[in-house]
Order: C-alpha cells, then sequence, then structure tokens
C-alpha cells in the first residue's frame, strides 16, 4: 500500500483549491470524520463546516471548509466545498476585523430577527477559518 | 460656422472620445477576468452534475419537491439578470425584452407573475412598468460572489417548497464570446428531471452514500440551483462588460469620424477667411492704383 496514492480535489464554486497526491484525507462527514486511504470504496457523503486533513511525504496539511461534498471514487478524492481554504493562505488578520464585526452585528440583533441566525452560522464559519490557521504542517 | 465654434466642438468630441476608449480598455480588462472567472467555476459545477447524476440514477427522484412538477402553475417568478449601470448597449434591453415577451405569454395563461430583480437597470424598468416584484438586489453585477447566489437560491427555494410559487424562469444575457451575447431564458425551478438523470450517463461505480442517498439528495438539489445561479451571474457580468467593450468602441469610431469631418470643415473655412482677406486686400489695392 505504500506505494499507492489518492488524487485529492478540494474545489470550490470560485475555484479550485487544491489538487494533489496525498497518502491519505480525513473529513469532517455529518456523520461524524472519515479517513479516506487509497483504494477506498466509492463513497459519497455530505461533509460539515470544520477541516480537511491531508496526509503526503509524513506531513499534514490542513484545510478549512464550509459545508460541501466528498466523492470518492477509485483513486481519485473530490471534496465540493461552499468554501474552503489552506491553513497557510487564510488571512487572520482580515478574518479577525470581520469577526468583530459580525459579533458587534450579533450583540445588537434580536434572538428572533432572522439576521441573528444567519449572522451566528456565519460567525461560525470564521472561527472555523481561524482555528485552522493556526494549524501548520506537523510531523506525524 | 465661425472658427471659434468648430474648435470648441471639437475639443468636445475629443474630450468625449477620451472617456469612452477609456471605458472601452477596461471593459476589455474587464471581460478577460470575468471569462476567468467562469472557467474557474467550471470543474465544481461539473462534478457536482456528475454525482448528481450518480445519484439520480439510483434514488427515484420524482418525489423530491425541488423536482415535483405542478400540474397547475399559480404563480410564476421571473429572475431578471440585468446591470446596474448604463453605457453597455442593448445588453439591458435584449433581457428587458424577452423578459416582457416571458410574462406576457405566461399572464395570457391566467398565471400571476412576479419579478425577482437583479441590476438597477432591469428593477426600474419593471416597477415603472407596475410589476410586482418578489425581491430585489442591487450592486452585486459587477461581481457576484457565490454568497449572493446562495443567497438567492435559498430564497427561492423557500418560497418554491412552501408554494408560494410554482415556477422560477431565469432571465439573462449568455456569455457567447467578448463580441456576442444572446438574451436567454432557463427553467429554474422544478429542477428538470433530464438534469438529475440522463440516458447516456453510465454508472461507473456502485457508491456508497452517507448519510443516506436521499439526505445526500435533499443537500445536493438545493447545491445545484445555488451554482446554476451563480453560474447565470457570472455570464451576465461578462456579457455586461463585452457589450459595454462593443458599445464604447463603436462610440469611439463615432467620435474619431466626427473629429474628422470637423477638422475638414474647420480647414475650410479658415481657408475661405483667408482667400477673403487676400481679395480684399488685391481688391483695395487696384481701386487705389487708378
Amino acid at each position: 500500500m505504500a506505494d499507492k496514492s489518492l488524487t485529492c480535489e478540494i474545489i470550490t464554486p470560485e475555484k479550485p483549491v487544491y489538487q494533489g497526491e496525498v497518502e491519505m484525507l480525513i473529513a469532517p462527514g455529518s456523520d461524524g470524520e472519515l479517513g479516506i486511504l487509497p483504494l477506498h470504496s466509492p463513497l459519497v457523503t455530505t461533509l460539515k463546516t470544520g477541516e480537511v486533513r491531508l496526509r503526503y511525504n509524513g506531513e499534514w496539511d490542513y484545510v478549512a471548509i464550509t459545508g460541501g461534498y466528498l466523492e470518492v471514487n477509485e483513486d481519485k478524492a473530490i471534496v465540493l466545498a461552499d468554501d474552503a481554504e489552506i491553513s497557510s493562505k487564510i488571512d487572520t488578520e482580515k478574518l479577525k476585523i470581520e469577526k468583530k464585526e459580525i459579533e458587534e452585528k450579533i450583540a445588537s440583533l434580536d434572538h428572533q430577527h432572522e439576521e441573528f441566525f444567519e449572522a451566528t452560522i456565519k460567525l461560525e464559519h470564521i472561527e472555523n477559518k481561524l482555528r485552522v490557521a493556526g494549524k501548520t504542517k506537523d510531523k506525524s | 460656422m465661425a472658427l471659434i465654434d468648430l474648435r470648441r466642438r471639437i475639443r468636445s468630441v475629443d474630450n468625449t472620445k477620451q472617456i469612452t476608449k477609456t471605458m472601452e480598455m477596461v471593459a476589455a480588462a474587464k471581460i478577460k477576468r470575468a471569462q476567468n472567472r467562469i472557467e474557474a467555476a467550471r470543474p465544481y459545477a461539473l462534478t457536482m452534475m456528475e454525482v448528481l447524476e450518480n445519484i439520480g440514477e439510483r434514488v427515484s427522484v420524482g418525489q423530491h419537491p425541488l423536482l415535483e412538477v405542478r400540474s397547475e402553475i399559480k404563480h410564476t417568478v421571473v429572475i431578471l439578470l440585468s446591470s446596474d449601470r448604463g453605457l453597455c448597449g442593448a445588453f439591458n434591453t435584449n433581457v428587458i425584452r424577452k423578459a416582457e415577451k416571458l410574462i406576457k405569454s405566461e399572464k395570457a395563461e391566467g398565471t400571476k407573475v412576479s419579478v425577482y430583480g437583479i441590476g438597477k437597470k432591469g428593477i426600474n424598468y419593471f416597477k415603472y412598468t407596475g410589476n410586482e416584484f418578489i425581491g430585489e438586489i442591487r450592486d452585486i453585477s459587477d461581481k457576484p460572489t457565490f454568497q449572493d447566489a446562495k443567497e438567492i437560491a435559498e430564497d427561492l427555494i423557500n418560497r418554491y417548497i412552501d408554494k408560494s410559487i410554482d415556477k422560477g424562469v431565469l432571465v439573462f444575457n449568455q456569455f457567447k464570446s467578448a463580441m456576442e451575447q444572446t438574451a436567454i431564458e432557463h427553467v429554474l425551478l422544478p429542477i428538470k428531471k433530464e438534469s438529475v438523470k440522463s440516458d447516456d450517463v453510465e454508472v461507473s461505480a456502485d457508491y456508497a452514500f452517507e448519510p443516506s442517498d436521499n439526505a445526500v439528495l435533499d443537500q445536493l438539489l438545493p447545491t445545484y440551483i445555488e451554482a446554476l445561479i451563480y453560474r447565470s451571474l457570472m455570464e451576465s457580468a461578462a456579457s455586461e462588460h463585452g457589450a459595454r467593450r462593443t458599445a464604447m468602441k463603436s462610440a469611439t469610431d463615432n467620435a474619431t469620424d466626427m473629429i474628422g469631418h470637423l477638422t475638414r470643415s474647420l480647414n475650410r473655412a479658415r481657408q475661405a477667411l483667408i482667400t477673403q482677406e487676400i481679395s480684399e486686400i488685391v481688391g483695395g489695392a487696384e481701386a487705389m492704383a487708378d
């Protein structure tokens, strides 16, 4: 198995974010995390907001994703996400400002308000990105 | 015309020419960017279609509310994609005409028709003609994001599911090339079954679905609508830049022609003035000689 690898693609509606050979992929499935190794049987699943971990050459790469799907077929794993960003490319400064704005908005809104719900989801997405941004390539 | 008036006209036309020339170049640069964005969105759309078709083979797609064709259509929504700014030739006129035709034919069948307007120009026109609106979005036509598409899709899907609308039709300018854009209409809701289940797809693998095939389908169909709207928004944006470039190019060409004509008139008038002066002097000198 060691010489086997998996082609992984992470695609958002706006652009392809990642493409490369990986040894293993861990994705936040809606029923719990799932790990995909080469030669996995064909699978389609929905994903939660979270992080996708990719391992190659013994190093892990992290990608923050916002909702989406995972399709595995033969030696190809495709993640279709609403939004995705590789941890090293996340602009934390900008996100922190956005986070502050959203938090202020949430504080000012009535809990029953439609926008309150939307803002909470948005905050969750930003927090997710910030969390993943802290992770850099580790050895494992 | 007096010389001074001609000079003034030339200067004014030249100023206009500079503006149209600049707008032409800006639009040309934006077409390229808009085209790249359409390209970048293609992999997502293709992969999603593939997954959708694979699921379509497995589940009985007839039951899903978004696929259900209602026998009686009481309320149709026309989703009109126009631009926020003018000076783009027939861009808005084309979609507005198309939408108007559609509204007329739907109304002829006794259906109530509302407009979901995206872009100021279309909104203003249909407001003026007294149509009912269920949504208005301004200032996104230049640079639409997926988030914009998602919000529009959510709104429409909710209305469709609670049966306050029975049909949704997109009317937008399709981007064929930088020179050519055509106004087209596309039925968004209900989703055509053929787009989910087509005969020529070979089911390449027996997929496992998690949590279940129906749960995946439930999420995937709205995403399909989102992607479709996103694509239309981008096509419309690219078309807008294309139409503007063409319009500005012909304006620049016209200005060049006009300057040519005016310069010729100016030269002729100047020459005439000199000739007249000379003949006056000669005439005067001859009178003195006698």
